[in-house]
């Protein structure tokens, strides 16, 4: 932090300056986290009007419950196929508007506009485009692969559905970071890699990433919270959890306990586990570099 | 709003220049990229196609001409089905987060970076914690204390808790940091008071800067949906990522109104969209992509 030598002095000054965002962080952020904590310590009945504390019983329910285990292992693997896609779809794509010459500036806000795509427009779309019995998308997948697409009856159509939506959302944002990370490659590397043609795509690997591997860790926190908490609305627009849970994402099912079965313990002791899983990606992104801190949220 | 002319023209120039040549320089980028632009407009070009469509036609699926029903569905949608004012409650909320974001963060922003007081890491370090804890991880006490404090579908409750933002801070800290003492030097900082010093001299030394986070805290606020779902039940007060939610369901004789509903769509698009249009330059160069 640079120092000034005409700073103010007054510290009263500097707290009443930072008193709002002290405020909010503290009621809206620290207050509520810790409240959780507690919260994921009793069990809660009659609606939420008693409770009781249990200890860590909550964890215990979860840590047994077949449903949340099979909730954990399909939000891992949606993650896991979100973040890969995008990724290298978005490499790709950011990779050949850094190479175009004609068209760049035309080019690049064709590929980032969904950036400003709402999920909840994401979700509606593709509930219709795709829709079993309406969509113009299913008719033709059907036609050409002779397959029968109904994502309403089969859970692992429905599961490819949501992460084909969530991709398209997601996109835009990676193609930003990743083309401003490609600009920083000095030009002389640029131009060594662009001698020997055959050897492109290796070179590529080989120079690039490692030269963009802080934009890619940060990518990948980030894509990974967005599979995690981003994609509700499109899991409550398109799907319900369903069909027989099989997308039934970890958020979701919070959200269930929470606010349709009154279940406040057991939500805020997923609240926790998701806790851990995200707090401690963020924390690894800040320790590995911080030259993305201010991104988060 | 204002258009930056000098990229629109650029980008239109760049766009014939790419008709007029006939891809001849790099046609398989050209074809790469161009393959990869229609995949992603896709789905929005067929919603807005079968937006004007009644809904015979869009149950005629592979119908793909613009419909006849025009536009009517786009003013069935906002008045009958009220999408105007979920677009006016989304609309308020946005503003009212990003101006109060803004402003909140650059008092934070001031202090940590001009003035000298005790604790100043801790407090930064206590802001820079909260990119911890997202919505999800605190959602359940965060809607009780709306509840408790009878916020429940209210402004207050759809606003207040984006209000401060560890993103905003850090960014406005670290552009505050790199004006140079001399540029500041001009407004001796015992002469002047800290919120006149703020006004005149590093908010127009930040322009770039807080129309790009105004543009992203825009965005991100309009596209909110899981925190108004929970906090806002009556439905005169939800936002329009909810009201497309509502409108799942519109239909005739059990069929549904396709048609309306992809309209709703496109209009609840809109505003982010050509909010990143407009001020992509601010945007993008906020986001480290200089262009």
């Amino acid at each position: 932090m640079s120092t000034h030598e005409n700073a103010y002095q007054s510290t009263r000054g500097a707290y009443l300056l930072l008193l709002p965002t002290l405020a909010v962080i503290l009621a809206f952020l620290y207050y509520p986290t810790v409240q959780t904590l507690r919260l994921s310590l009793y069990k809660t009945f009659l609606f939420g009007q008693r409770s009781s504390f249990v200890g860590l019983d909550n964890f215990a329910t979860l840590a047994t419950s077949g449903t949340y285990l099979r909730s954990v292992g399909l939000t891992f693997l949606f993650a896991a196929i979100v973040v890969t896609t995008t990724l290298v779809v978005g490499f790709a794509v950011a990779f050949l508007i850094y190479e175009v010459t004609d068209g760049k500036a035309a080019y690049m806000i064709a590929a980032i506009w969904p950036y400003a795509l709402p999920t909840a427009v994401a979700g509606t779309v593709f509930l219709f485009l795709a829709h079993p019995s309406v969509g113009i998308y299913t008719h033709y997948i059907e036609s050409w692969f002779g397959i029968e697409f109904d994502w309403f009856t089969s859970g692992w159509q429905a599961f490819v559905v949501l992460a084909v939506a969530a991709v398209w959302k997601q996109v835009g944002y990676n193609v930003i970071f990743m083309l401003a990370a490609m600009n920083k490659v000095p030009a002389s590397l640029n131009e060594a890699v662009e001698l020997d043609g055959v050897e492109t795509w290796r070179r590529l690997v080989r120079v690039y990433v490692p030269l963009m591997s802080p934009t890619l860790v940060f990518l990948v926190v980030m894509n990974t919270i967005y599979a995690f908490f981003g994609t509700f609305a499109l899991i409550d627009l398109m799907t319900q959890g369903g069909p027989t849970n099989a997308t039934n994402f970890m958020i979701y099912q919070l959200f269930r306990d929470a606010f349709q079965f009154d279940n406040l313990g057991l939500a805020s002791a997923q609240s926790i586990i998701l806790f851990v899983v995200v707090g401690g990606l963020t924390y690894v992104q800040l320790r590995v570099s911080d030259e993305y801190a201010h991104y988060g949220a | 709003m204002a258009v930056d002319n000098d990229t629109d023209r650029r980008a239109l120039s760049d766009a014939a220049a790419v008709a007029s040549r006939t891809l001849t320089g790099q046609p398989l980028v050209h074809l790469g990229l161009v393959t990869a632009i229609l995949l992603m407009a896709s789905p929005l070009l067929l919603a807005f196609v079968m937006s004007t469509q009644t809904i015979p036609e869009v149950y005629d699926i592979t119908n793909l001409g613009i419909g006849s029903d025009g536009l009517s569905n786009y003013v069935e949608v906002l008045t009958t089905y009220e999408l105007l004012g979920y677009m006016v409650n989304s609309l308020v909320m946005s503003i009212v987060v990003t101006v109060g974001k803004l402003a909140v963060s650059l008092f934070a922003a001031l202090a940590l970076v001009y003035y000298d007081f005790r604790f100043k890491n801790a407090v930064f370090f206590l802001i820079l914690f909260t990119l911890m804890f997202p919505v999800p991880v605190r959602i359940v006490p965060l809607y009780e204390l709306m509840v408790a404090w009878g916020w429940s579908n209210t402004l207050l409750a759809l606003t207040g808790p984006y209000l401060a933002s560890a993103t905003a801070v850090f960014l406005l800290r670290q552009h505050f940091s790199s004006i140079p003492d001399s540029m500041v030097e001009a407004a001796r900082l015992d002469d002047v008071g800290p919120l006149t010093f703020l006004v005149r001299v590093l908010v127009p030394m930040s322009r770039g800067m807080i129309t790009g986070l105004g543009v992203i805290t825009f965005i991100y606020a309009w596209n909110q949906y899981l925190w108004p779902l929970i906090v806002i039940s009556d439905q005169n007060k939800q936002v329009v990522q909810v009201g497309m939610k509502y409108l799942q369901s519109v239909g005739n004789a059990g069929q549904t109104d396709w048609g309306l509903i992809m309209a709703g769509a496109v209009l609840t698009l809109l505003p982010p969209l050509v909010a990143l249009i407009a001020f992509r330059r601010p945007l993008l160069e906020t986001f480290g992509l200089q262009t």
